[in-house]
């Protein structure tokens, strides 16, 4: 899951969210489709910005993804905040077509 | 029996032993999503922290869960740290 600062358009937000989709992707991992909940109120503020837009997306992981994906989020000013989360292995909310030992959800 | 308080609010001395489920065992539910803040905004006092296991009825593996889900949505201000103010 990640917060996108509140200043794009929903346009630049699915950009920014496609470009973390591509670092995936690139590393060896498989992303699923993004799901926006689009722009929300924060419960408090974060530098100063009341709302910001969410998005949630599953993935598997490569042996390089979680290294290079944290790194590229924390240096990216667009996004506000970030959290990657590994799912356990009995979720299947939305079942990713071949599911590996790791999985999670940013 | 089987409630978890007496109506009517009898003396706090023969209140019967309480024995109603956890919500989540209930439910059948394995992962406690950190997503679903309005179901978690149910484990937290109006103050914004988390209720006692006494309180919120969940058993011990849900409660811990529960806890650790509420601090996820904490961080990604779903949920607030300090509320009310």
């Amino acid at each position: 899951m990640l917060i996108v600062i509140p200043e794009l358009d929903e346009e630049q937000v699915g950009n920014t969210v496609s470009r973390f989709r591509t670092i995936i992707e690139r590393t060896g991992g498989e992303a699923g489709e993004p799901d926006h909940w689009g722009r929300r109120k924060l419960a408090y503020e974060i530098d100063h910005r009341k709302d910001g837009f969410y998005a949630v997306m599953e993935f598997t992981a490569g042996e390089r993804t979680l290294v290079e994906l944290k790194r590229i989020l924390r240096v990216s000013d667009d996004i506000l905040r970030h959290m990657i989360v590994k799912l356990p292995p009995s979720y299947a909310h939305q079942p990713l077509p071949e599911p590996e030992p790791v999985e999670a959800s940013a | 029996m089987g409630k978890r308080r007496s109506p009517g609010g009898g003396s706090r001395k023969e209140r019967p032993v309480k024995s109603k489920p956890c919500v989540f065992c209930k439910e059948d539910i394995a992962y406690v999503d950190y997503k679903d803040y309005n179901v978690l905004r149910r484990f937290t006092s109006d103050r914004g922290k988390i209720r006692a296991r006494r309180v919120t009825g969940l058993c011990p593996q849900h409660q811990r869960e529960a806890a650790v889900a509420i601090k996820r949505a904490r961080e990604m201000a779903l949920l607030a740290y300090v509320a009310g103010q």
